[in-house]
């Protein structure tokens, strides 16, 4: 709302002016008056005079009036039978919408001012014929509006209804249409108006818009070129008139359309990068000589308009070598962030803030761009939740597989094509040749995760993220990508970081699990132990709530707090049956609840012993 | 291959369309066409000079039959003759044509040389100084119209420092330096409109292109920042930018017409305006026709480039 104020009251201001010029007492702008020929500034003339001695300030003034009057005259006439157009065929469609919507388009087909000089040529020029061609230029948007408007209303189940009980036409589609259509109707009119005053000056310019005397912006350009020598100001005024208004009914476009139309951004508070932070303030941890990957402490902070949030809490965990480890959590938890974060693949607007993360002997959050872009697609590499939109829909797949191989080692086109063909067959695709050849909208949404899972595995990665591979595929296409993933697991000895929702998965493929909530690790341990006897009051929840045989799935009431609003102390409290006042007294730590077994509940231990008295 | 026969055909029909448009445009005019062809400023015309006029347009033969000659001449090539001075209108094109051309052509080049650049640089860094500056300065392009902005060239440049000449024009024969120094100003009014669309488009297209899930994908494989920007982003942020950019075309074709007539460019634009003036409507009609269907060869010609560039169309 804040964008519309300034060029908002400019354009209003012009309109006032042009509507007040009888009032203003000036000049009569067409009264000549040879004495004073190209006068400069004088009594009663701010501006001068132009070259038939007429005064230049209530020209500009009574010209705005002219343009103005021809543009709004033209807009407003297009928008009614325009906005009819589209409501009779959208309404009507079938013959309705040929004779009224997509006839319209054929005037786009022609350029606006050659259109403008066709007309002109046979009906001469004059203020009636431009209002007469600027109306039929800007037709077929209004309808194209409507129209649109028209059919998404229609769908509504609301309009069927009315319809079906036999309310006549007409009513619904102004009750229910009109309303719908009149913030895009209002756009389209400001840029109609924008739009025809640009044509109406440049047509009176060339001689063939309004007709002289009458002052029009064009005309005065128009005349004061022949002097320019002697008087430049006489161009410039109207010049710099005509520019400042079409630049404040450009703006107020824009901010009209960002208004009615969220979508197109502007209102959307831009977020400030910001670099990362010093180095971590936690001693270096010492990792197991096996291990693959060990976080500790990571945080992730991203800096929005209600202050800085941490998506992405003090996460620790490690993977060995050849283990895959699976992080479940509901939507929001963080999981992905926290991939995303070890991959050097956050947004700007995210950082570091505190934690480290050691891939073998190298640490990942502060090593340079550089360094990340080698280990990126070489030791440790990522599969995308959305093989849809995950692969560049412009390039050969067998070209996006080379592409990987060819960023990390110094071999030939040919040898890197000759070795995607390997992986190709490796992950199952039948025929590698010619998939190879394909683009990816020719492939299935399995096919498309065998290529970016090729892709990941091009460098012989020590680690692997998948971030909910299957979740976007069919079921039968998740348990054979499934299957392909554990194979490889078996065959490689890579360590695997599998995120998911999805138990059922966990237990399928994973050795040990960290179950995130709200942004921190609440639990985790060896697939078996978590399920067998889950120690926090979540991880039971959502074990509770996976369908099994007879027992009805149990919900978890309430929802993932955003993370502008988790609470204090336990995050999970607020949702939980067992919470007491002291779970919200303070941040919690990761306790210790044995070897290899984490565990953030204030009561874990009460619960645990209670647990064995009464078996859930 | 199917898919390219079936677009060639829709330009076809297209233009088949145009020149209907065009052709009932004198029909549609309420009253006699001859006669108001001949009426300047509310006086009649004299009866004989509007018998003459219908008998030389051929507006006494029954309309269907007036179409079909008027589109059979058009697959011959003959787009009549002037009015005034019997002219053979395809002749005048011919000569002008090349010369509208060669200014479409540099203003494009100039604007795509200028603005893929910098709305990719703009949408990088966006927010930055770069961008704020750049934005802002396209804002007030596309505000200033392009005879204003011709207009305040020729007074700064050649009245008042008097380093370009004001306008005119020189076959690229007889003198190439000065034929391309008289070009240099109306390709410039040209690619200030276009220039400032095209900068939009691109910053705004690479913005789209940096959040997809490719350019993720593309930097998880580890490519060099460079690559990633090349094949990745800017490859898949040009195609919608190139067909904004062909339905621009009808506006900057317009806008030559403005730009020809500041300059003193003896394209189409000098007889297109002293035909409208004159009132000689054959001649309006040619030279609208040809613009028009150059406007549709170009929208054409960037459809083929689109699918190109993207497989997906081929398929479709």
């Amino acid at each position: 709302m804040k964008r519309l104020l300034i060029p908002g009251t400019l354009v209003a201001l012009i309109l006032l002016a042009a509507l007040a010029a009888p009032l203003l007492g000036l000049p009569d702008p067409v009264r000549q008056d040879i004495a004073h020929r190209l006068a400069g500034p004088m009594e009663g003339s701010p501006l001068g005079r132009d070259e038939f001695g007429r005064d230049v300030f209530s020209r500009l003034i009574w010209g705005a009036r002219t343009s103005l009057g021809v543009a709004f005259a033209s807009a407003l006439i297009a928008g009614v039978i325009g906005t009819a157009f589209g409501l009779i065929g959208g309404w009507f469609r079938g013959l309705g919408e040929l004779l009224t919507v997509r006839s319209m388009d054929v005037i786009l087909c022609f350029p606006p001012v050659l259109l403008a000089l066709l007309v002109v040529t046979l009906m001469g020029p004059g203020a009636g014929t431009l209002i007469l061609v600027l109306s039929v230029l800007y037709l077929p948007g209004f309808a194209r509006v409507t129209y649109a408007e028209v059919l998404s209303a229609r769908s509504h189940d609301y309009v069927e209804a009315v319809r079906a009980l036999g309310a006549p036409a007409p009513r619904i589609l102004l009750r229910t249409v009109l309303p719908n259509v009149a913030g895009p109707v209002l756009v389209q009119l400001s840029l109609a108006v924008a739009s025809a005053v640009v044509l109406e000056s440049g047509l009176s310019f060339l001689g063939l818009g309004v007709v002289p005397p009458a002052p029009s912006w064009g005309l005065m350009i128009r005349g004061a070129r022949a002097t320019m020598e002697q008087a430049p100001m006489l161009l410039f005024w109207p010049c710099a008139v005509l520019t400042l208004t079409i630049l404040a009914m450009n703006l107020l476009c824009d901010a009209l359309r960002d208004a009615v139309d969220p979508r197109t951004g502007g209102t959307r508070s831009r977020l400030r990068a910001r670099d990362r932070l010093l180095p971590g303030l936690l001693p270096a941890a010492k990792p197991a000589p096996d291990t693959v990957l060990a976080v500790r402490g990571l945080t992730v902070e991203i800096d929005t308009p209600r202050g800085p949030i941490r998506p992405v809490q003090d996460v620790s965990f490690d993977v060995r070598a050849g283990e895959t480890l699976a992080i479940v959590g509901e939507s929001g938890s963080g999981k992905s962030v926290t991939t995303t974060a070890l991959m050097g693949l956050l947004p700007s607007v995210a950082r570091i803030a505190a934690g480290e993360a050691w891939l073998g002997g190298t640490e990942l959050l502060r090593l340079p761009e550089e360094g990340m872009r080698r280990l990126r697609g070489g030791a440790m590499s990522m599969v995308f939740q959305d093989p849809m939109s995950s692969l560049n829909p412009v390039h050969r797949t067998g070209d996006q597989v080379a592409e990987a191989i060819l960023a990390h080692r110094p071999i030939s086109r040919a040898e890197a094509w000759r070795q995607a063909e390997a992986l190709f067959r490796r992950v199952g695709i039948a025929d590698p040749e010619r998939r190879m050849r394909a683009f990816p909208h020719e492939m299935s949404g399995g096919m498309k995760q065998r290529v970016m899972i090729a892709m990941a595995l091009a460098n012989r990665p020590k680690l692997l993220i998948c971030d909910e591979p299957t979740t976007a595929l069919d079921v039968t296409v998740q348990a054979q990508i499934l299957d392909l993933l554990a194979e490889l697991r078996r065959d490689t000895g890579t360590a695997i970081i599998f995120i998911t929702h999805s138990l059922g998965v966990v237990a399928e493929i994973a050795d040990r699990v960290a179950v995130m909530y709200a942004g921190q690790i609440v639990e985790q341990g060896s697939v078996a132990e978590v399920f067998q006897a889950p120690l926090h009051p979540y991880t039971r929840a959502l074990l509770a709530a996976v369908p099994e045989g007879d027992t009805p799935p149990a919900g978890i009431p309430g929802i993932v707090p955003p993370p502008h609003a988790f609470p204090e102390g336990c995050r999970f409290a607020p949702r939980c049956a067992h919470a007491r006042p002291k779970c919200s007294a303070g941040a919690l730590p990761l306790e210790e609840a044995g070897p290899g077994r984490d565990v953030r509940c204030a009561r874990w231990q009460e619960l645990a012993c209670r647990s064995e008295e009464v078996p859930a | 291959m199917l898919w390219v026969l079936r677009r060639i055909g829709i330009s076809i029909a297209l233009a088949w369309l145009v020149a209907t448009i065009v052709f009932m445009t004198l029909h549609m005019v309420p009253g006699d066409p001859a006669e108001l062809l001949l009426s300047t400023g509310g006086t009649m015309p004299d009866p004989a000079a509007v018998a003459e006029l219908r008998e030389r347009l051929g507006l006494e033969r029954p309309l269907l039959e007036q179409y079909g000659a008027f589109l059979s001449g058009l697959t011959r090539g003959d787009l009549g003759v002037s009015l005034i001075d019997e002219y053979p209108v395809l002749e005048e094109i011919a000569l002008r044509l090349p010369r509208t051309l060669e200014l479409i052509l540099a203003g494009t080049l100039l604007s795509v040389v200028v603005a893929l650049p910098a709305g990719t640089y703009a949408a990088l860094h966006r927010g930055g100084a770069f961008d704020r500056i750049a934005s802002g300065l396209a804002a007030l392009l596309l505000a200033v119209p392009v005879f204003v902005v011709g207009t305040l060239l020729i007074l700064v440049l050649a009245q008042m420092l008097r380093i370009m000449p004001a306008g005119g024009y020189v076959a690229l024969a007889d003198d190439p330096l000065r034929h391309l120094t008289l070009l240099a100003m109306p390709a410039l009014a040209i690619a200030k409109g276009l220039s400032a669309v095209l900068f939009r488009m691109t910053r705004a297209s690479v913005l789209d292109s940096l959040s997809r899930d490719y350019v993720r994908t593309a930097r998880a494989k580890g490519l060099t920042a460079r690559r990633v920007l090349v094949h990745h982003v800017v490859r898949n942020a040009l195609t919608p930018v190139l067909t904004v950019l062909g339905l621009h075309m009808g506006t900057l074709l317009g806008g030559t017409v403005l730009v020809e007539y500041v300059f003193n460019w003896p394209g189409l634009s000098t007889p297109l305006l002293r035909a409208v003036e004159a009132r000689d409507y054959p001649m309006v009609v040619g030279i609208v026709l040809t613009i028009s269907g150059l406007f549709l060869l170009i929208n054409l010609i960037m459809d083929l480039l689109y699918a190109a560039l993207d497989p997906r169309i081929r398929a479709a």
